[in-house]
C-alpha cells in the first residue's frame, strides 16, 4: 500500500469544498399531514415555517418544530442516520427516510409535503401501525433453517457464497419500499416487497436448507406472482437494494425451481 | 388503587437492543415465560448503530490470538479499572457466542477458506473483530430477531400461540421497577415486577415478575454532541436507581475521537473507527500526521515510531508496529482535542481523517471496504471521502460506568431479581472501552443475565410476592405530574441546556470549578424539570414522554458530576486538565452513587468508596511486572520472581 500524504494542507489538498458550500439559513415551509384520532374525523394538512440550513435533513427540521413550535407533532425516529428504519415517510410524494432527506435535494421554494406512508393504518400524525408489515416478515419465515449437526465453530461460506445474497442483507424493515407498491395499496394481504426481500436472503443463502418451504409460501395467491414489476419499490428503498430484481430472481427460482 | 392492565411473567427484560435480546432468548430457551419491554418498535435498538465488528479471539486471522490476549487488551485499553472477572468471562466466551451468532444464521464477511474474517481495531493486538461490512451491528439485532421470531414459531406448533413463551412489548417505556422489602438483599429490596406506560395510548401498563434484567443501553442523550439515539436517557440507570441498586464507576464516559462535525444538522453522528483500521489516517491543518506526537509512555513500546513503519503494518503485522491512529480511543479523542485547542484544526472545529490514497485498491477499494461511511458522508455531508478529506471530532458516543453487577451472574448486589447487562451495566470496561469489546459484552453478559435471572424466577416456584399496591399508585400519580403542572416550563428548552451543561462542563476534559459549577446548574435544572409541563392528551405525546426521560437524565447526569468532581486523577473516559496524571492509589478507589431516599420528593445522589477487588494470581502473571508498574501499587505488585 503507498501512503500519500498531499504537499499542500488537507484541506486543499482533497477538495474539502464541503466548507465552501452555502450554509446560510433559509425559511421553509413544511406541509405537514396531521391525524390526531381522538380529535380529528380526517387527517388535514398543516403548515411550518421553520428555518433551516439547505444541508440539513428533513428530520431536523421536523425535530426543531416539535421542539418550537408544537410539542405534540408526532413520528418515529432513533438512529437519526438510516440505519435502524424507523423514519420512513412520504416526502413530496415519495417515501424516503426523513433522516437521509435534505431540504436543498428538495424544492425549497416550495411547501414540502410530509405524509405518513401509505397502505398501512394511520394512528397518529406520521405514525402507522407497522403489525401487518411485520406480520408479513414473519409469515416468509425470516430464519436460518438447516439440518444435522449444529458445527462446535462456524459454518463454511465462501466470500462468493456469502456475496450471492449480500445486496438483501442490507434491508433496515423500514416499509418504504412495502408502502411504495400500488399491489399493496390495493390488497393489504400481498406480502409486499419487504417480506419477499427478506425471505430473497435466506432463498439464495447457501447455508440455508429452508428454500423449498419459503417459494411455496411464495407461490400462493398473495405471493410473488402479485408484484407487477413497477420498480417503485427499488427507488423507494434507502439502502439502495435492488428490490425488483431480488422479487424477480425468486420468481425464477420458483419457475425453475432451483436457486 | 386505579384499574391499571397487568402483565405475569418469570423474566421481564427491558430493552431490546442486543444484550437484551440474547438475555430473552436465553431465558426463554431455559423454558421461562419472558417478556421483552422495549420504548421503540422491536429491531430499531441503537446496536444497529455498531459498525465495525464484533471483537472475539477465534484465531481465524492470526492464530496467535487467545483469551489471554484478548483479556490483556481490555485491561491496558481500560487502564486496569476493569471488573477483571468480567473481563475474563468475556474474553473467554466472547468466541463461542459469535459462533453461535453464525449458528443462528448472521452474516459474516468470509476468509478465502470460508471461516470468519476478521479485522483489525484500536487497541487489539491481533485481527479480532468479526464484522459484516460496517454493519454488523444492524446484523447482530436482525440475527436476534430471527432467532425470537423462530422460537415464537416452535411455540405456535406446540401451544398454538406464537407469544405462549416469549413476547415482545413494544413501544412501550418503563418508569419505575417495583419492590418490597425484603431481608435477603443488601438494600432489603426484592423484584416484584415494572410499571409503565404504552407510548401510542398512554395508558399505564403493570409486568408482574419476580426476575427483571435491565439492558437499556447508555446516557449519551445527556450530551450535547453525541453519537447516541434518542432512547439512550439513562433509564435502567435511573430505574436501578431507584429501587435500591447503585452505580459505579459513571465518570468514565467515552468521547469517540471520530464523529462528524459538520454540517451542524449531523454533528456528532459517528465515523467508524474501522475507517483508521483499513489505513485512514488523521491530520491537522499543516497536513502533518499528528497522532505520532501523542502516543503515551504506557503504549510506547506497542506502536509504531514512524509513518513508515505504520504504513508498513498493514500489509505486514509480524514485523512492524501499528500506527498510532489505532490507539485507544480516548488517547485519540484528548489528542484531537488539543490539535484543535493549539489551533490546527478543520474549518469547522475538528481534524481531517482521510482515506484519499490509502488503499491500494484505490476509489473503488473505499467504496467496498466503508460502504455505509461513503453513503452517510455522500448524503448527509455532500462529501465525497474517496476524493476529499472528512472533518471529524469528539462525540460522546459510550459510558463505561453502570449498574453494578456480580460478574458471574449480572445480578445487581443491590435488589434481589434485578439484573443488567450491556452498556446499562458497569465494570467490564473500566475506564475506556475498546472498540468491538461492546457487541461482545452484549452477548455474553446478556446471555448470562438471561441464565441467572431464568434461574431464579425457577427456584423462587411460586413464592413470589405481590407489587404493593400503593407503590402502583404512587408510579400512576408521578407519571402524570407533568400534565397537572401549571406554571408549565417546556420540557424541550430544559433538555436542550443540560445537554450544554454537560457539554460544557463536564466534557471530554474537565476541571475542578467547571464540574461544581455543573452540579450547581444540574440542582437548578432538576427544580425546572420538576415544573416541566406538557400539552394535550396522553396518546403519543413525546412532550410527556420527553418530560419522563428528564428525571432519568438528570439522575445519570448528577451521577457523572460527582463522580467526575471526586476522582483526582486522569484515566482513560476521565480527564482531569487539574490532575493530568493516572495514580495507582486511585485505581482502587470505585465509586458508587446511590439514591439515599428514593421516596423523597427532591431526589439526590449521594458518593460512597469501596476497594476494587484485587486481580487473582494468575491472571496477573499475564502481564510482565514492569508493565504492572505503571498501573499498580508497590503492594498490589507480584513479588520480584513471581
Amino acid at each position: 500500500m503507498t501512503a500519500v500524504v498531499e504537499e499542500t494542507a488537507p484541506g486543499k489538498g482533497h477538495g474539502a469544498t464541503a466548507a465552501e458550500r452555502d450554509h446560510t439559513l433559509i425559511t421553509i415551509t413544511l406541509r405537514i399531514r396531521r391525524f390526531n384520532p381522538e380529535t380529528d374525523a380526517e387527517p388535514y394538512w398543516q403548515d411550518f415555517k421553520v428555518e433551516a440550513d439547505p444541508t440539513e435533513r428533513i428530520l431536523t427540521a421536523m425535530m426543531k418544530i416539535k421542539a418550537e413550535q408544537d410539542g405534540s407533532l408526532t413520528f418515529r425516529r432513533s438512529c437519526a442516520h438510516g440505519i435502524c428504519g424507523s423514519d420512513a415517510m412520504r416526502i413530496n410524494g415519495r417515501n424516503r427516510l426523513a433522516c437521509k432527506t435534505l431540504v436543498k435535494d428538495l424544492d425549497m421554494a416550495k411547501p414540502i409535503t410530509v405524509e405518513a406512508i401509505k397502505g398501512l393504518k394511520l394512528e397518529k400524525d406520521l405514525v402507522v401501525d407497522m403489525d401487518p408489515f411485520m406480520q408479513a416478515y414473519k409469515d416468509v419465515m425470516p430464519f436460518l433453517i438447516t439440518s444435522g449437526n449444529e458445527p462446535t465453530r462456524e459454518r463454511l461460506q465462501s466470500p462468493e457464497d456469502r456475496e450471492r445474497f449480500d445486496d438483501t442483507t442490507k434491508c433496515i424493515l423500514c416499509a418504504a419500499c412495502t408502502t411504495s407498491c400500488p399491489v399493496f395499496w390495493s390488497d393489504g394481504q400481498y406480502f409486499g416487497p419487504a417480506a419477499i426481500v427478506n425471505a430473497h436472503r435466506f432463498i439464495f443463502d447457501s447455508r440455508d436448507e429452508g428454500a423449498e418451504e419459503r417459494l411455496e409460501i411464495l407461490n400462493e395467491k398473495e405471493g410473488v406472482w402479485r408484484c407487477r414489476t413497477t420498480f417503485n419499490c427499488t427507488e423507494a428503498c434507502p439502502r439502495g437494494i435492488e428490490v425488483t430484481k431480488a422479487i424477480q430472481e425468486v420468481k425464477r427460482a420458483l419457475i425453475f425451481r432451483r436457486v | 388503587m386505579s384499574e391499571v392492565e397487568r402483565h405475569s411473567y418469570d423474566v421481564v427484560v427491558i430493552g431490546a437492543g442486543g444484550a437484551g435480546l440474547r438475555a430473552a432468548i436465553e431465558a426463554r430457551t431455559r423454558g421461562l415465560r419472558t417478556a421483552v419491554v422495549c420504548k421503540s418498535l422491536f429491531g430499531k435498538a441503537h446496536t444497529v448503530m455498531a459498525e465495525g465488528g464484533i471483537a472475539a479471539s477465534m484465531g481465524n486471522v492470526n492464530s496467535q490470538d487467545s483469551w489471554k490476549v484478548h483479556f490483556r487488551d481490555t485491561m491496558r485499553g481500560g487502564k486496569f479499572l476493569n471488573h477483571w472477572r468480567m473481563a475474563e468471562l468475556h474474553a473467554k466466551e466472547a468466541p463461542d457466542r459469535v459462533w453461535e451468532l453464525e449458528s443462528w444464521g448472521a452474516l459474516f464477511d468470509r476468509t478465502a477458506d470460508g471461516r470468519i474474517s476478521q479485522r483489525n481495531f484500536g487497541g487489539h493486538e491481533y485481527p479480532r473483530l468479526a464484522h459484516v461490512g460496517d454493519r454488523t451491528g444492524l446484523e447482530l439485532i436482525r440475527t436476534l430477531q430471527q432467532q425470537i421470531v423462530a422460537l415464537q414459531q416452535q411455540d405456535e406448533r406446540e401451544f398454538g400461540d406464537p407469544e405462549a413463551r416469549l413476547k415482545v412489548f413494544q413501544e412501550c417505556t418503563i418508569t419505575r421497577l417495583l419492590t418490597v422489602p425484603d431481608a435477603g438483599s443488601d438494600t432489603g429490596n426484592r423484584i416484584t415486577g415494572a410499571f409503565g406506560y404504552w407510548r401510542e395510548s398512554g395508558r399505564f401498563t403493570v409486568f408482574d415478575a419476580p426476575a427483571v434484567v435491565l439492558a437499556t443501553g447508555g446516557i449519551g442523550k445527556g450530551f450535547k454532541v453525541t453519537s447516541n439515539s434518542w432512547e439512550y436517557t439513562g433509564d435502567g440507570q435511573a430505574l436501578a436507581l431507584l429501587a435500591g441498586a447503585p452505580l459505579i464507576n459513571m465518570e468514565f464516559v467515552q468521547f469517540h475521537p471520530t464523529g462528524m462535525v459538520w454540517p451542524p444538522s449531523v454533528k456528532g453522528i459517528l465515523v467508524t473507527e474501522s475507517v483508521r483500521g483499513d489505513g485512514g489516517v488523521l491530520l491537522n491543518s499543516e497536513g502533518k500526521r499528528f497522532m505520532f506526537d501523542y502516543i503515551p509512555d504506557v503504549f510506547k513500546e506497542k506502536y509504531a515510531k514512524s509513518e513508515a513503519e505504520g504504513d508498513r503494518w498493514y500489509t505486514d503485522q509480524e514485523n512492524n508496529k501499528r500506527p498510532p491512529e489505532l490507539l485507544p480511543r480516548d488517547e485519540v479523542a484528548r489528542a484531537i482535542n488539543s490539535e484543535v485547542k493549539a489551533g490546527r484544526g478543520s474549518p469547522h472545529g475538528g481534524v481531517f481523517l482521510t482515506v484519499v490514497g490509502r488503499m491500494a485498491g484505490g476509489t473503488e477499494e473505499i467504496r467496498r471496504k466503508l460502504p455505509s461511511m461513503y453513503h452517510q458522508f455522500k448524503e448527509l455531508a455532500d462529501v465525497d471521502i474517496t476524493a476529499e478529506a472528512m472533518e471529524v471530532g469528539p462525540t460522546c458516543h459510550y459510558v463505561m460506568g453502570g449498574i453494578a453487577v456480580d460478574p458471574d451472574t449480572a445480578a445487581t448486589p443491590g435488589v434481589l431479581g434485578l439484573y443488567a447487562a450491556g452498556e446499562v451495566a458497569g465494570g467490564m470496561h473500566g475506564s475506556n472501552r475498546l472498540g468491538g469489546n461492546s457487541l461482545s459484552d452484549l452477548l455474553v453478559f446478556g446471555r448470562r443475565a438471561g441464565e441467572h435471572a431464568a434461574r431464579y424466577a425457577e427456584a423462587l416456584g411460586e413464592e413470589r410476592r405481590e407489587a404493593a399496591p400503593e407503590q402502583i399508585d404512587a408510579a400512576a400519580a408521578e407519571a402524570l405530574a407533568p400534565f397537572a403542572t401549571e406554571s408549565a416550563e417546556n420540557p424541550y428548552t430544559v433538555h436542550q441546556e443540560l445537554q450544554q451543561t454537560m457539554n460544557d462542563l463536564v466534557g471530554i476534559i474537565r476541571r475542578e470549578g467547571e464540574m461544581a459549577e455543573a452540579l450547581t446548574r444540574l440542582e437548578e435544572l432538576k427544580a425546572r424539570a420538576a415544573k416541566a409541563g406538557v400539552e394535550g392528551h396522553r396518546q403519543y405525546n413525546p412532550g410527556w414522554h420527553l418530560a419522563l426521560d428528564l428525571r432519568n437524565m438528570l439522575l445519570v447526569c448528577e451521577c457523572v458530576a460527582r463522580s467526575a468532581l471526586e476522582r483526582q486523577e486522569s484515566r482513560g473516559g476521565h480527564t482531569r486538565d487539574d490532575f493530568p496524571a493516572m495514580s495507582p492509589q486511585w485505581r482502587r478507589v470505585v465509586l458508587a452513587c446511590s439514591i439515599a431516599d428514593p421516596d423523597a420528593e427532591h431526589l439526590s445522589v449521594t458518593l460512597t468508596r469501596s476497594e476494587a477487588v484485587p486481580m487473582r494470581a494468575d491472571l496477573l502473571e499475564l502481564f510482565e511486572r514492569d508493565e504492572l508498574k505503571k498501573y499498580l501499587t508497590d503492594a498490589e505488585l507480584p513479588g520480584e520472581d513471581g
